[in-house]
């Protein structure tokens, strides 16, 4: 530390860098970058040409750039399949908010008998796994006829508890006042609730729409079980049949062009994450809660 | 759905204004029934009935073509003698061991790195918390990238060391290994967040006082912090532990089980069985073991919560 010019220890004191701060310091910076590094690798793999990808020597910027790898992505359905996510994901991110506000609501607001059965209900059906559920639903929607349908990708996602949790914890803490005038006025619970209690929400309900859309963007298992017809995938099972050489899957392309594939399929949660974290860590640590 | 069908009895209910007469008021919100309703019903529809009716078909021989076959405990006896559903089970239990202990003494490290609010420290908590955003499949593949024996990254950096290359995902030493590591990456994130948010929520003036008091770092960390973390750190434990129960589609993507069903998984075992073998009611009488593993796992942690609390 003596070594150091006078400017830069002020600098270090100032922000509380003494003794041994600046090596914990500069060894968590450096393991963060490194958490990044798969990512960065996965970019950079995805620029290369196929003949520059699978040799010893490590490029973590590419000397020639190609977009070829994107291109080649493209000559898949991604398109068709990125539309079934964005459709799925959006659906039933949309309808689990909104069914989980008013559960929630009605939760905290409204009184009923059974209603804290049916919430202790709720919470103690998260000790059942989806995968308990996963064969005889699957089993289900092919004997009803619609087994690769949207029907059956965003139906069984909607039911989501941790919605109507972080909801429940919202307007348990929110103050009465402006509801009881409201009533008073003669507003309806309907009213009261879309008029007034759910314009205030906006807060649990970013971060509860945020951690659904992602979740169910993500969603791997169940399209898996369930779309039958290639046209029917979404994103993340289309594009996991890009997995070159390993296991007994079929080696649909080199490792460049399934980078460029994971690389459009982590854009959206990652641009959504990096743009509202705000909400999902919140929402997180509030709801302690992933599916 | 008892919710939905005794609506109707009650009329317009909820809409007499309620003029609230103090803390004895006894109104009742009937019209509560109609918000929690557009909930329930997918919710029992979906995430309540599946179960009972997956306990039915666990009884039952039953393919997607044919008509269910009530055949009682033998889809049980012959999962208990399967040497598939043991080696599942105990990768299961290998994934455990694993994943949990890196999971949250890495979680809990960068926590504690993030909290103290170095500068930058805002970029640390988003790099530590991405992989967690992204799908199984972005994960599965860029692992598949960077393991792969003779061009991976990995093993690329271990040369540096002199360790020989390691085939880490086709070996049946090392693939449960490999798809550890993926996984410990990808969950990392979860653990994290909850650790930071269980350290921002402890009292500043405890910290302080030990300051005062002249604690140092680990005898701060040892005596203060940690106590504080108890129930986050159960909580992590057992949703991390019931998180590797479940791990399935890594295991899916990066190895397909294998080689010769060496990091197979229960749940990778249960879908090989109804995809790929047709057995339906098979398939869900190995589900049904799973279920109770985790339940008996998440029954003990609240046993646990509730001894110390």
């Amino acid at each position: 530390m003596a070594a150091l010019p006078h400017g830069a220890r002020r600098w270090l004191e100032e922000r509380r860098m003494t003794g041994l701060d600046l090596p914990i310091w500069l060894i968590g910076m450096a393991v963060a970058l490194a958490w990044a590094a798969p990512f960065v690798w996965m970019v950079s793999t995805s620029l290369k040409y196929p003949s520059d990808v699978m040799t010893q020597d490590i490029e973590w910027f590419p000397r020639r750039i190609t977009f070829d790898n994107y291109a080649r992505v493209f000559d898949y359905p991604v398109l068709r399949w990125g539309l079934n996510s964005l459709i799925q994901a959006a659906t039933s991110t949309a309808l689990s908010v909104l069914f989980g506000a008013m559960a929630g609501y009605a939760l905290a607001r409204l009184r009923f008998p059974g209603r804290d059965a049916l919430f202790a209900l709720f919470l103690a059906s998260l000790m059942i796994p989806t995968e308990v559920s996963i064969i005889p639903m699957l089993l289900g929607f092919i004997k009803i006829g619609w087994a690769s349908s949207y029907q059956a990708l965003i139906l069984p996602t909607i039911g989501n508890v941790f919605s109507v949790y972080i909801f429940r914890q919202f307007f348990l803490a929110f103050p009465t006042e402006i509801e009881e005038a409201a009533r008073v006025d003669g507003a309806g619970p309907f009213r009261l609730f879309f008029l007034i209690a759910l314009p205030l929400a906006r807060a649990p309900a970013i971060a509860a729409a945020v951690i659904l859309f992602t979740l169910n963007w993500n969603n791997f298992l169940w399209p898996l079980l369930v779309t039958f017809d290639e046209s029917m995938k979404t994103l993340p099972v289309g594009i996991a049949a890009f997995t070159p050489v390993v296991g007994t899957h079929t080696q649909l392309e080199g490792f460049s062009v399934a980078m460029a594939a994971v690389t459009i399929l982590s854009v959206p949660s990652l641009l959504l994450f990096f743009l509202l974290q705000r909400y999902f860590i919140q929402g997180i640590s509030q709801g302690s809660i992933k599916q | 759905m008892t919710a939905a069908t005794t609506m109707p009895d009650e009329g317009a209910p909820g809409l007499r204004p309620t003029v609230r007469a103090g803390a004895g008021d006894r109104r009742i919100d009937a019209v509560g029934y109609v918000f929690v309703a557009f909930f329930t019903v997918p919710f029992f529809l979906f995430n309540i009935l599946p179960v009972f009716f997956g306990i039915y078909v666990s009884f039952t021989r039953w393919s997607i073509v044919g008509t269910p076959h009530w055949i009682g405990l033998e889809n049980f006896t012959t999962a208990l003698h399967d040497r598939w559903v043991a080696t599942a089970f105990w990768n299961a239990l290998a994934y455990g061991l694993i994943i949990v202990p890196c999971v949250t003494a890495l979680g809990l490290a960068f926590a504690l790195f993030v909290n103290r609010g170095y500068p930058l420290s805002g970029l640390a908590r988003t790099l530590f918390f991405a992989p967690n955003v992204v799908s199984a499949t972005v994960i599965g593949l860029v692992w598949v990238w960077l393991l792969d024996t003779q061009f991976g990254l990995v093993n690329h950096y271990l040369g540096f060391l002199g360790l020989e290359a390691i085939p880490w995902l086709t070996s049946t030493r090392w693939s449960l290994v490999g798809v550890s590591i993926a996984s410990v990456w990808w969950d990392l994130g979860l653990a994290f967040v909850l650790f930071l948010a269980a350290l921002q929520d402890i009292p500043a003036d405890l910290t302080e006082a030990a300051l005062v008091d002249g604690a140092g770092r680990w005898q701060r960390l040892v005596f203060i912090i940690l106590p504080q973390l108890r129930p986050v750190l159960s909580m992590i434990v057992t949703l991390q532990l019931i998180s590797t129960l479940r791990i399935f589609s890594q295991v899916y993507v990066m190895t397909n089980g294998g080689p010769g069903g060496s990091s197979s998984s229960p749940i990778y075992y249960i879908y090989s069985v109804a995809i790929v073998r047709n057995l339906f009611g098979y398939a869900s009488a190995i589900a049904m073991l799973l279920f109770v593993a985790i339940l008996v796992l998440t029954l003990l942690q609240r046993l646990v919560l509730r001894e110390r609390s």
